[in-house]
């Protein structure tokens, strides 16, 4: 038989060898091209096509926003230098000088005037609307200055600004519909940005390649190329790293960073995150995925209850969560916001785990034997999002609330909250702009399209207090007072259980020992710009 | 002179002296066995969340847990017992694996059957869809059929249905057609005898050997088609793991050297996969004429 | 002879019909397509807005025939998650997908072939044994557990090949092709080996049952009996006596083998059609999964009627019939 032998055998062979010999040595931060390893990547390359972090993570790349977020959130100047309040319902930003497009063109008031007006225009199914809801009318007054007329008072205007995303009027203008959106700027002439890298090539799904821009505002960055990966797997990705294939990945997974504390060759960067979960019960008389112990219908909506509702916020165990869910990797919450922002409440007491009196609670309440409840959350957005949802439907099953939990993809889950088809449901949320009005006002306000308020309330929760206090922070423009109302609004809104707040999480990064240095950001965002090497 | 031999007695001596097929004969029969009395062989019912405890969670095996009892195969991350885990999950995959090729062979024998006794267009019509289906990839169906319906084992026993009845279709048709040609079945034709009692009576016992043989590769195909679609998110819900969904929360622990999770789960797919795959080319072997020399 | 190869393409032609219609149907009846695309929080008039600029609120059979009349101008519809044209996602991601799935099908086929001829000829020998044991895991362990393994050892833990994505590639003819450079090679192997298992188990089987049943058969004894020698036996008999059947398995199997990239296209992140759909399938992307299943079923019709009609050719028996 001589089949062994043929060329096909022997040039596998030698391309195993010359595989060997290959993987030995594969440096990439020396010579000026940083590869970086993402969990998520972008949908488009249109900055205004989705409010996802992963689609704005990489829209930072190309093009800047308006007002800047630091590491911790707090705003500072980007595209925007200063910004005042003119009147009442107007606030006045001053604009960079000298600031140039990829193609050359010049950054004027008149981008920022086409930018917010092209968003609600393209925005997708995640909308950036929110971004630009309280915005009425944009006046350029000259090509460094634009006045920004609100609907009422706007005290956060600016804060709002930090995904606001500035395209070039001019490249941009032939692709401002749903249906030449993507076409102008996933194909190349429109996805000019003033940002610190120029586009170079993306595949959906796959590779951005990015090349350095020489002449941004910012200075020249680091690195003279820029690969961003996106590979979901957080094995292969972590495995990737450790190869040499990727100098820096994202979301290391709470599993592999226990193994990662025992290799030398590779060092984690661990950063608190902005996002935190919470549990959300629904307040309608009909709930749909509440029901009888033994799958009958109710008489009434036990989680209308709240002595329910304590008892739900007695069953969880946030301590357990953190330490063997999250494997450490997180910090138990008392409510939405992580502690130090702008209308958080540092007197809201930690939650007690106390089994024993939630049974107790739910007999009293007129259920002894407890109730089932569906349970919905998403499995592939954040961190441990499907292991909280599952720890959690073990710690209610054991006080006697039978949970059938369903951990379901992102894309599906959030349409069928947003149809208002789940009754009791978990997810993450971020206060990505730093400050309460962003998160209370979209979640604890009730849900009035006119106000434009209470748009992520998807339990048809009320409180006629954090109503008022809410829309008069809205208007307060004394940044002491206006602190003040939210501050009260929180403890209000977490005293009712609606949402009980779960955990803050905490995000992982990983990269090669000794090769680069950076510091993690809140909003999880891993930017090439700030990733220095280390020699 | 001795009694005759049944085929029965006949096919099982000659099975007999294969040691491997008689092996993998018994481990089926003892999976099935464990699968069945699982609910009284395990020591944890890991899909009742009230017995659980986080507190267990990715325990090596060996460790004693809050029951009291020592986990021999280790814990999961959610602090199910692994030995439990797979038992449930063997009888999850052997529950759909069966209920699958058995609604699957009635069905494609029932096709089958019919296009080989009515001929002329029905024949062609049928046996054209029952082609088309062949050559479809069971996966892709599968695939399709589990994301449209949504999730659960009654849509998931549908999907496999739908992806495995053409194999037997296909094996029936043939058989019965090599049949239908015979001269006793003319002859069984001609007489006042319906015709459904001759497609019953004589053609399909003539079927039976080799869809028996194909029974038992769709049976094995069916767990390994689960089991895929289980590992990519497709399958059963999250609470009611079955090997394939055991594997795959299982896997990103390999890494950081907590591989029971994901290992043993797997060792117990391919051992039941591998034997019931003996077990059949073995059946298939015997039955095959041109062998017999 | 044309007879029956117009019959053929009728028949073809039907099929496509048909499963446009099936599939059409099948996807977008199911629960209400809209909402992937619209924001939850859009006002009734957005939503009527999209439901109109999609066509939605026709009736099915009409959306049924916009779709076909459409197909014609070879336009197959929007991603509603990327946006972008679904034929150009899709041709943008096939060179992928086809150069794993050739290098996995030839590499199977000519090892396959080797190995179960062998053990066929030698069936009782130390060596087809351990054949006949290999073919058996490899065509009952899943695909995705092997997928698993060959990365836990080749790329976790020996650290000699990638554990997934595609290598640098290189433009021919337009395209860009991965495997003429050694990167590319790299990332392609322990991809290839995983879709290749299957198919090379299945192929062993194959040749060695046809192997079998041949040399057991008159022709090789009358063959054996006329004194020829062993080697032409083996290249002039069997090889023509088996290879009708494994021609049959292998237009087959290649279309079979690109359903099966899926998975492992899933578990080695190759960014090829297979994870595309996947992708699609989680997140209900209609255009995608429709036109996807369209293709897939026009490469199969195509493939099952250049194998019918290769058979014409072959067969005198079928030339005769159709003619007749």
């Amino acid at each position: 038989m001589t089949t062994f032998r043929t060329p096909r055998a022997r040039r596998a062979l030698a391309l195993i060898l010359a595989g060997l010999a290959s993987a030995a040595g594969s440096a990439h931060a020396q010579d000026g091209t940083l590869v970086m390893g993402v969990r998520g990547g972008p949908e488009s390359l249109d900055p205004h096509y989705s409010a996802l972090g992963s689609h704005a993570e990489a829209a930072k790349h190309i093009y800047d926003t308006l007002v800047w977020s630091g590491d911790d959130l707090q705003i500072e100047p980007g595209l925007a230098t200063s910004w005042e309040v003119v009147d009442d319902t107007t606030w006045e930003f001053k604009l960079r000088e000298g600031v140039k497009f990829h193609d050359g063109s010049d950054f004027d008031a008149e981008d920022v005037k086409f930018s917010i007006e092209r968003i609600p225009l393209v925005s997708g199914p995640t909308t950036t609307t929110i971004y630009v809801r309280r915005v009425a009318d944009v006046e350029v007054i000259d090509p460094l200055t634009v006045r920004i007329k609100t609907d009422g008072p706007a005290a956060t205007l600016p804060y709002d600004f930090v995904r606001l995303f500035i395209v070039s009027s001019e490249a941009a203008a032939d692709y401002s519909t749903p249906e030449t959106a993507n076409e102008g700027f996933n194909g190349g002439p429109a996805a000019v940005g003033t940002g610190p890298y120029k586009l170079v090539s993306w595949e959906p799904k796959g590779d951005l390649v990015l090349e350095r821009y020489d002449e941004y505002w910012r200075g020249k960055g680091p690195w003279a190329e820029v690969i961003r990966k996106e590979m979901p797997n957080d094995s292969s990705r972590l495995a990737a790293l450790k190869a040499g294939q990727v100098d820096v990945i994202n979301y290391v997974s709470s599993i592999d960073y226990l193994a990662l504390q025992r290799d030398a060759s590779v060092e984690a960067v661990v950063g608190d995150s902005v996002y935190v979960m919470n549990l959300q019960l629904d307040q309608r008389d009909e709930p749909p995925g509440v029901r009888a112990i033994d799958g009958g219908a109710l008489e009434s909506n036990p989680l209308q209850d709240p002595s329910v509702r304590e008892a739900i916020d007695l069953a969880i165990d946030r301590e357990t969560m953190v330490q063997v869910v999250l494997e450490g990797l997180g910090k138990p919450a008392n409510q939405m916001m992580p502690p130090g922002f702008f209308g958080s409440n540092a007197s809201i007491a930690m939650p007690e785990h106390d089994p024993a009196k939630a049974r107790e609670l739910l007999a009293e309440a007129g259920y002894p034997d407890g109730f089932e409840i569906d349970l919905y959350c998403t499995s592939d957005r954040l961190p441990g999002d499907g292991a909280i949802c599952q720890g959690l439907g073990q710690m209610l099953s054991q006080v006697g609330i039978r949970t059938n939990v369903n951990a379901i993809s992102k894309t599906v889950y959030f349409p069928a909250q947003g149809r208002l088809e789940y009754s009791v449901f978990m997810n993450g949320w971020g206060t990505l702009t730093g400050e309460a009005s962003y998160t209370l006002g979209s979640l604890a306000h009730s849900n009035d399209p006119e106000l434009k308020l209470g748009a992520y309330n998807r339990v048809d929760y009320a409180n006629d207090d954090v109503d008022r206090l809410l829309q008069e922070g809205a208007t307060e423009l004394d940044d002491d007072k206006r602190r003040a109302l939210y501050e009260e609004a929180m403890a209000k809104t977490m005293a009712d259980k609606v949402y009980i707040s779960l955990v803050q999480l905490q995000t992982v990064w990983a990269a090669k020992a000794n090769t680069v240095t950076f510091a993690p950001r809140f909003d999880e965002d891993t930017l090439a710009f700030f990733i220095q090497p280390k020699n | 002179m001795s009694a005759p031999v049944s085929p029965l007695a006949r096919f099982w001596a000659e099975f007999r002296r294969s040691p491997v097929a008689v092996a993998a004969l018994l481990v089926v029969v003892v999976t099935s066995l464990l699968a069945i009395f699982a609910p009284w062989v395990a020591p944890q019912d890991p899909y009742d969340l009230t017995t659980l405890s986080l507190l267990d969670a990715r325990r090596e095996p060996g460790f004693v847990g809050s029951g009291g009892y020592a986990h021999l195969l280790g814990t999961d991350p959610q602090g199910r017992d692994l030995l439990s885990a797979i038992l449930y999950g063997m009888r999850i995959s052997l529950q759909i694996g069966l209920a699958a090729g058995t609604v699957a062979l009635f069905l494609g024998t029932t096709i089958g059957i019919l296009a080989a006794y009515a001929r002329g267009w029905v024949e062609t019509v049928l046996m054209r869809i029952v082609d088309l289906q062949l050559s479809f990839p069971a996966i892709l169906l599968a695939l399709v059929l589990v994301a449209l319906l949504g999730q659960g084992k009654a849509q998931l026993i549908t999907a496999l249905v739908a992806a495995q009845y053409a194999y037997f279709a296909r094996t029936a048709y043939g058989a019965a057609t090599a049949e239908r040609r015979k001269d006793y079945v003319e002859a069984a034709l001609a007489t006042p005898l319906s015709g459904r009692r001759v497609a019953f009576f004589h053609l399909l016992p003539n079927c039976l050997p080799p869809l028996i043989v194909v029974a038992t590769v769709q049976i094995a195909n069916s767990i390994s088609l689960e089991a895929t679609l289980s590992f990519l998110g497709l399958g059963l819900p999250v609470t009611e793991p079955s090997l394939g969904m055991l594997i795959s929360n299982g896997f990103p622990y390999m890494m950081s050297g907590r591989y029971w999770i994901s290992v043993y789960p797997g060792i117990a797919l391919i051992v039941l996969i591998v034997a019931i795959n003996l077990v059949g080319d073995r059946v298939r072997d015997q039955f095959n004429p041109r062998l017999r020399r | 002879m044309s007879g029956y190869v117009l019959q053929r393409l009728l028949q073809a032609a039907l099929v496509m019909v048909a499963m446009s219609a099936i599939v059409f149907v099948g996807v977008y009846a199911i629960g209400n397509p809209v909402d992937i695309v619209i924001p939850p929080e859009a006002t009734q008039e957005i939503r009527a807005a999209t439901i109109a600029r999609l066509g939605l609120d026709l009736p099915l059979w009409q959306q049924y025939l916009i779709f076909v009349r459409n197909l014609f101008d070879g336009d197959l519809g929007r991603s509603f998650i990327y946006n972008e044209p679904v034929l150009s996602l899709i041709a943008g991601r096939l060179p992928a997908t086809l150069e794993l799935v050739l290098l996995s099908v030839l590499s199977a086929t000519v090892f396959g072939i080797a190995l179960g001829v062998y053990a066929g000829y030698r069936p009782d020998s130390v060596l087809a044994k351990a054949i006949m044991a290999v073919s058996v895991l490899g065509f009952s362990v899943p695909t995705f557990w092997i997928g698993l393994i060959l990365i836990l050892t080749f790329a976790v833990n020996l650290g000699w090949l990638p554990a997934g994505g595609r290598g640098q590639t290189v433009d021919l003819l337009g395209v860009a092709w991965s495997f003429p450079t050694l990167d590319g090679l790299r990332h392609l192997v322990l991809p290839a080996v995983n879709l290749a298992l299957f198919k090379f188990a299945m192929m062993i089987r194959l040749a060695r049952a046809g192997t079998r049943e041949v040399m057991l058969g008159d022709t090789i004894k009358f063959a054996r009996a006329a004194g020829i020698r062993e080697s032409t036996i083996l290249r002039r008999h069997l090889l023509k006596l088996i290879s009708i059947p494994i021609i049959t398995v292998f237009g087959l199997e290649l279309g079979s083998t690109l359903a099966f990239a899926v998975v492992t296209e899933t578990i080695f992140s190759w960014p090829g059609v297979g994870k595309l759909i996947i992708d699609s399938i989680a997140v209900l992307d209609r255009p995608v999964m429709v036109a996807y299943l369209l293709l897939t079923t026009l490469l199969f019709v195509v493939i099952n009627l250049t194998v019918d009609l290769l058979f014409a050719l072959i067969d005198p028996r079928i030339r005769a019939r159709g003619a007749a």
